[in-house]
């Protein structure tokens, strides 16, 4: 007992003599706490009671897992799942392989090599809803650029398509617009990365005289395994709880084909003002992501050794 | 010899071509769009609305500028996109100047909790938290003003500016502040006079993400705001394609104004975005 009180007392001595800098990491964790934490395990309660912001009664009953059965017996939510899966593997797949294919590029010694560096990170600056507007403009079916320029090579069946209409390509349409935004950051820091591989590696493999697929496989690669880990991470949580541009393009349509659970999610919310079941939605995409999430902490856990 | 040489070097040519196509590809793919949103913005409509485009305007106007600014509300979406991203720049830079300086700079029981949460609340799912700020805002009837985009800006952009100044703060060496507080000078005096004016570049930079980050937000502006003169110019946009048949150099020329100021910030900032902010994002 003596012990713990002298513990507390140690422990409070210490807080004291560092005052400020818990005075100065205050503002910062009220705000984390009011707009994350809270919400967040409101989010969890809501998900177990029925909350329907058009019936005008007070109270919020309780219902335990009514919600999250209703979700796991609505096709539709499986058909988001479904869409969010292509949609998430596709986009980081296409991002990372070209990604790594430009950071290759400009790893190499040409002229103007900076200007394209600089030029390729355009389409990540501008705001993801200016992209999707002028991609959608793009690929408008009668006056759009890209049917213009597919009948002008010969594809007349392309005249009049309507890529965002079809639920064939608008999947395909709107992950194209997302990997479009996205590739950059994943080349410059692929490039940063391979900036900071010894050229002595290189050096020796050219005097063993291997090529340069061997040099990619045996030196670059093994070199950037570590920042490929993190942003296949960083790009799959991104990826999977995008909204904007498929809001923008399609609002999940035609017929649900670029239907995600981002999109899905919202509508539960907002469209249908089902807050309790948007909350068991939104929660299960919360479970999903912390997957994703442990394994990024975890990773750089062990190489920044800074948590 | 000589013939290997030729050999080498004719390879080297081939090498070299590939390349310059290669990066001419990138680069259109890049910038296309940008020129065809920027061209489309100048044309007018018997231009635009044509089987046979062209990537040139034929007549150069300005008619669809003036007619965004005279015929919808998009100057008042303008200012309030402004005072909202003003707003959450320094209430955010304020809170994450304090926060990122007490990680960088103390080590006190709790710092590694906190710095895991704040690496973790980057990965929620805003639609997780969407849901009961919007309930919470109604209550306290803040939605479609201001403070409801403020608030909920500031946050979101708070983990990552503190991330970002917590590595501009560690860079400056400590030894500095110590000899200031040697000469008599406080710990607060020390940060303000020695630490805060040194990492002015990276305060800038920093500043200019928080703001970028507001401009261009979507999610939030769309659940919290219905009322047209409360809209931001995302969601004005996004209410111009609504439309049955779109006025697109209108919309064209609105998404160049509203382009515009990231792609300014981002020439200002386009040193720090190549060493800082990709270390800074591959953390966190």
């Amino acid at each position: 007992m003596a012990s713990l009180k002298g513990y507390i007392k140690m422990r409070f001595q210490e807080i004291k003599r560092q005052k400020l800098a818990y005075l100065f990491i205050l503002p910062t964790l009220s705000g984390v706490f009011l707009i994350t934490i809270y919400p967040l395990f409101r989010s969890i309660w809501l998900s177990f009671h029925r909350y329907y912001i058009i019936e005008l009664k007070k109270e919020v009953p309780f219902i335990g897992l009514d919600n999250y059965k209703y979700i796991l017996y609505d096709p539709l939510f499986w058909l988001s799942f479904k869409n969010t899966i292509i949609f998430t593997f596709g986009c980081v797949l296409a991002t990372m392989l070209i990604g790594l294919g430009v950071a290759l590029l400009l790893n190499q010694d040409f002229r103007g090599k900076n200007f394209v560096a600089v030029t390729i990170l355009l389409p990540w600056v501008i705001p993801k809803v200016a992209a999707s507007i002028i991609w959608k403009w793009i690929y408008d079916d009668q006056y759009g650029i890209l049917n213009y320029f597919l009948c002008s090579l010969g594809f007349h069946n392309f005249f009049d398509y309507g890529w965002l209409i079809n639920s064939t390509t608008s999947l395909l349409a709107v992950m194209i617009v997302v990997i479009w935004q996205s590739y950059p950051f994943v080349a410059i820091a692929l490039l940063a990365g391979l900036q900071t591989i010894p050229k002595t590696l290189y050096e020796a493999a050219d005097v063993d005289g291997a090529s340069s697929w061997q040099k990619f496989r045996q030196i670059s690669l093994p070199m950037l395994k570590y920042l490929i880990t993190i942003l296949l991470i960083l790009s799959t949580i991104w990826n999977f709880k995008l909204f904007t541009q498929v809001y923008i393009l399609t609002e999940g349509g035609p017929a649900n084909s670029t239907m995600i659970l981002g999109i899905y999610t919202w509508r539960m919310a907002f469209g249908f003002l089902r807050m309790g079941r948007a909350a068991a939605l939104a929660i299960i995409m919360f479970l999903i992501l912390m997957i994703a999430t442990v394994f990024y902490l975890r990773r750089i856990r062990k190489e920044e050794g800074i948590l | 010899m000589r013939e290997l040489h030729y050999k080498i070097s004719k390879q080297f040519k081939l090498k070299t071509v590939g390349i310059y196509i290669a990066a001419a590809m990138v680069v259109f793919i890049s910038v296309f769009p940008f020129i065809w949103m920027f061209f489309t913005s100048i044309k007018p409509p018997n231009e635009i609305f044509t089987l046979n485009p062209q990537l040139l305007p034929h007549h150069t106007t300005l008619e669809n500028y003036v007619r965004v600014f005279k015929g919808t509300m998009f100057s008042r979406y303008f200012l309030n996109s402004i005072i909202i991203a003003i707003s959450t720049t320094v209430l955010g830079l304020s809170i994450a100047i304090l926060g990122a300086y007490s990680l960088a700079r103390f080590e006190y029981p709790g710092r590694h909790s906190f710095l895991l949460i704040i690496l973790t609340v980057q990965m929620f799912p805003t639609v997780v938290l969407i849901i009961p700020l919007f309930v919470v805002m109604r209550q306290f009837h803040l939605l479609n003003t201001y403070y409801c985009l403020i608030i909920a800006y500031t946050t979101f952009t708070l983990p990552f500016c503190v991330w970002m100044l917590k590595g501009f703060f560690e860079s400056i060496p400590k030894e500095l502040e110590e000899a200031a507080m040697i000469d008599g000078c406080s710990r607060v005096g020390a940060f303000s006079k020695i630490t805060l004016p040194l990492s002015a570049p990276g305060i800038a930079a920093t500043s200019i993400f928080s703001f970028i980050g507001a401009w261009n937000e979507f999610m939030f502006a769309l659940t919290f705001i219905n009322k047209e003169v409360m809209k931001t110019i995302p969601l004005g946009l996004q209410a111009f394609i609504g439309r049955f048949a779109v006025e697109w150099g209108q919309v064209m020329a609105a998404s160049v104004m509203f382009t515009i100021p990231s792609l300014i910030f981002f020439m200002v900032v386009q040193k720090y975005l190549t060493k800082s902010l990709f270390v800074g994002a591959v953390k966190g």
